[in-house]
């Protein structure tokens, strides 16, 4: 019989669970954790839902930097950012590897679990780095600078912390469209919310730079070097649907 | 004319300039619009494959020298604008502030005089700093002849500037700019090296510059010297090269059908062998008029013409060693080096950390064996043949190639 560990979706309630689970020297093949909202019960497993104690969370973090480093914890923190199918057990053997190899983790290349980790988290993080610059913000009438996007990873967090750091003298939206996930920032926070019928428009004034930019980015393609395979090879087209230039 | 057509103008005489990188910047923050980010950041890629980060324009195309490489040269008809001060600053807010770009680089024909041109590029960067309060990255143009007090004054407010070489000689600097001497661009380049370590806050992302490949018949070792000289003499970040794209008829120019991207791109593959490798130019070029070798990577090149030094041991050679090796990197040395304290290596081993064996496999042990039986003793005629690198002989990698490589493996190398 399978123990089901429900978490409320985020990060830190998912390293609640896996606390609870290294704690109480449960069986990790037979613990799944699994998010509230996927859940689907099966009268034959035992379910357990536990609750997001940020305090457990910070204990976590603390052990897992201790066993390993910091770079390893944002490892993880990536890979939990990914939209691979349960990204949740992967992590999860993951830990119980870190608690045995420590440091050494990183270097256990031909191990499973380490290897689709290590690919989780690159995925993301390239995905991430993408994004801070094809990310593209209109001028709306509300007074907001407003950004669309759907990534593959849920990475809007780590995005909206980049650009509170740039875009730190402006109030501004970034809305993760496929998952209904919009983040706000005020000028003095961050905030993450869920909304679903979000409708915000370029001003006048925003279209005009829009085409102002679409003139700039015409004008610098060197003819006699063409080469559109370099092009999307850089810029794929599934980031294509926002930007300004490419529509 | 309006700022449509001068952004079209303007932009598209800037687009031969190679120098786009954004990253480095350490100039300090107090207030204000934006930040640099110190790996830099790729907004968009043209339909030539390279990588958009500033925005790049010329502050006019109007010139009152005539370099015979140059499309703004007084003598071509062509279309002329000028941009104000308030227009370029006003540009570079807005694209910002929508993410198109990271900031500014600011390059200009010499309108007027030297003076009057450096003064508007100083004007448009005092604006941006001063009237928006931008924090972003600037990377201005030196303009030789320009006074060394104004240059001095838009250095401090710049987190880049650059001085063109233009060209690997000064033979050929006298052939095609007649109006410029090598003073006239060693001397602001000088300035600024020692302005830079003198004072705080002074173009803290360091100086560049760049030169036109192709347009004359200096070699590649002259080049590859002249690079060397130019990191050592005056700390230059980067220097670029440019292939030259035929734009003129003129007949002191070599005759080019296109612009020599393959040259281009082994010559930057030798640039980073020197800087980040340690290789020196004489290693890797047998005499002056010597050219790099277009069909292998100049790594490659060098180690075919000292096999006697391989192969190696990779349980044992030490970074040094492991770093010239073709296809082992700088992350792949490291890796070895941490890796073999665990356990020796073998091929798979190395395949799993990323060394591409396809070049590696001529030149590496693992415990003793090589990777097939055969490659022992294997003549440098029959390995080069091997490796012959056909896919960039039809597509050549282009431009800010190394840039993009720095870029990534901050961004995403070992997280
Ligand atoms: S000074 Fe500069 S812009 Fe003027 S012709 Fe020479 S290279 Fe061209």
């Amino acid at each position: 019989m399978y123990k089901i560990f429900l978490y409320d979706g985020t990060f830190e309630g998912f390293m609640c669970a896996a606390f609870h689970i290294i704690s109480e020297g449960i069986d990790k093949d037979r613990a799944i954790i699994v998010s509230k909202d996927e859940y689907q019960p099966m009268f034959i497993d035992s379910v357990r839902e536990i609750q997001n104690d940020f305090k457990t969370f910070l204990e976590m973090r603390k052990g897992i930097i201790e066993k390993a480093d910091s770079n390893v914890f944002k490892k993880i923190y990536y890979a939990f950012l990914s939209d691979t199918k349960d990204k949740e057990g992967y992590i999860l053997r993951y830990l119980f590897l870190l608690l045995t190899h420590g440091k050494k983790i990183k270097y256990l290349y031909s191990n499973d679990i380490v290897n689709a980790v290590e690919k989780m988290a690159k995925n993301v993080s390239r995905e991430i780095g993408k994004y801070m610059g094809l990310m593209r913000f209109c001028d709306t009438d509300e007074g907001f600078l407003y950004a669309k996007f759907e990534p593959k990873n849920d990475i809007i967090k780590p995005i909206a912390y980049f650009f509170k750091n740039r875009l730190n003298e402006f109030c501004w939206v970034v809305h993760d469209v496929k998952r209904n996930k919009i983040a706000i920032y005020d000028k003095k926070r961050v905030q993450f919310l869920t909304c679903s019928n979000l409708k915000l428009e370029a001003t006048q004034q925003d279209e005009m730079f829009q085409m102002l930019w679409k003139t700039y980015f015409k004008a610098m393609a060197i003819e006699e070097r063409k080469n559109l395979k370099l092009q999307q090879q850089n810029m794929p087209k599934r980031y294509w649907k926002y930007l300004v230039e490419k529509n | 004319m309006d700022i449509f057509e001068k952004l079209e103008v303007l932009g598209a005489a800037a687009k031969y300039d190679v120098s786009c990188a954004s990253s480095g910047s350490k100039r300090e923050k107090h207030f204000g619009i934006g930040s640099t980010f110190s790996a830099g950041i790729c907004h968009s890629w043209t339909d030539d494959g390279r990588c958009i980060s500033l925005l790049k324009v010329l502050f006019t195309n109007e010139c009152i020298f005539d370099c015979a490489y140059c499309i703004n040269r007084r003598s071509n008809d062509i279309k002329r604008a000028t941009f104000t001060p308030q227009e370029v600053a006003e540009l570079t807010i807005n694209f910002y502030k929508r993410n198109y770009i990271e900031g500014l680089f600011l390059s200009s024909a010499i309108k007027n005089s030297p003076d009057w041109t450096m003064e508007m590029l100083f004007r448009t960067v005092w604006l941006l700093r001063y009237k928006y309060q931008f924090n972003g990255y600037i990377h201005v143009k030196a303009i030789p002849y320009a006074s060394l007090d104004l240059i001095r004054k838009t250095g401090f407010l710049a987190d880049r500037m650059s001085v063109n070489i233009e060209l690997p000689s000064e033979k050929s600097l006298r052939l095609l700019c007649p109006n410029k001497t090598k003073e006239s661009i060693l001397k602001p380049m000088e300035f600024i090296t020692k302005v830079a370590e003198e004072e705080k806050n002074f173009v803290s992302a360091g100086q560049s510059t760049q030169m036109i490949i192709g347009a004359t018949d200096d070699s590649d070792y002259k080049i590859i010297n002249l690079s060397r000289h130019l990191y050592k003499k005056f700390k230059l970040k980067r220097v670029y090269y440019s292939a030259y794209t035929p734009v003129n008829h003129d007949p002191r120019i070599l005759k080019v059908d296109s612009p020599p991207l393959l040259r281009e791109h082994r010559l930057y593959q030798a640039d980073w062998l020197i800087r980040v490798y340690n290789f020196s130019a004489d290693e890797l070029f047998k005499s002056k008029d010597e050219n790099l070798d277009l069909e292998v990577d100049p790594k490659v090149m060098w180690a075919l013409r000292n096999l006697d030094r391989f192969p190696i041991e990779v349980n044992r050679a030490s970074y040094e060693e492991l770093i010239r090796v073709p296809g082992i990197g700088i992350k792949s040395a490291r890796r070895i080096i941490k890796n073999r304290i665990f356990h020796s290596l073998d091929f798979e081993d190395l395949k799993k950390m990323g060394v591409v064996l396809k070049r590696a496999k001529y030149f590496i042990t693992c415990n003793g064996k090589t990777f097939e039986r055969y490659l022992i003793d294997l003549p440098p005629e029959k390995i080069k043949q091997k490796l012959i690198d056909k896919n960039s002989l039809q597509r050549p990698q282009q431009l800010s190639f190394f840039d993009r490589e720095v870029f990534t493996s901050v961004i995403t190398g070992e997280i």
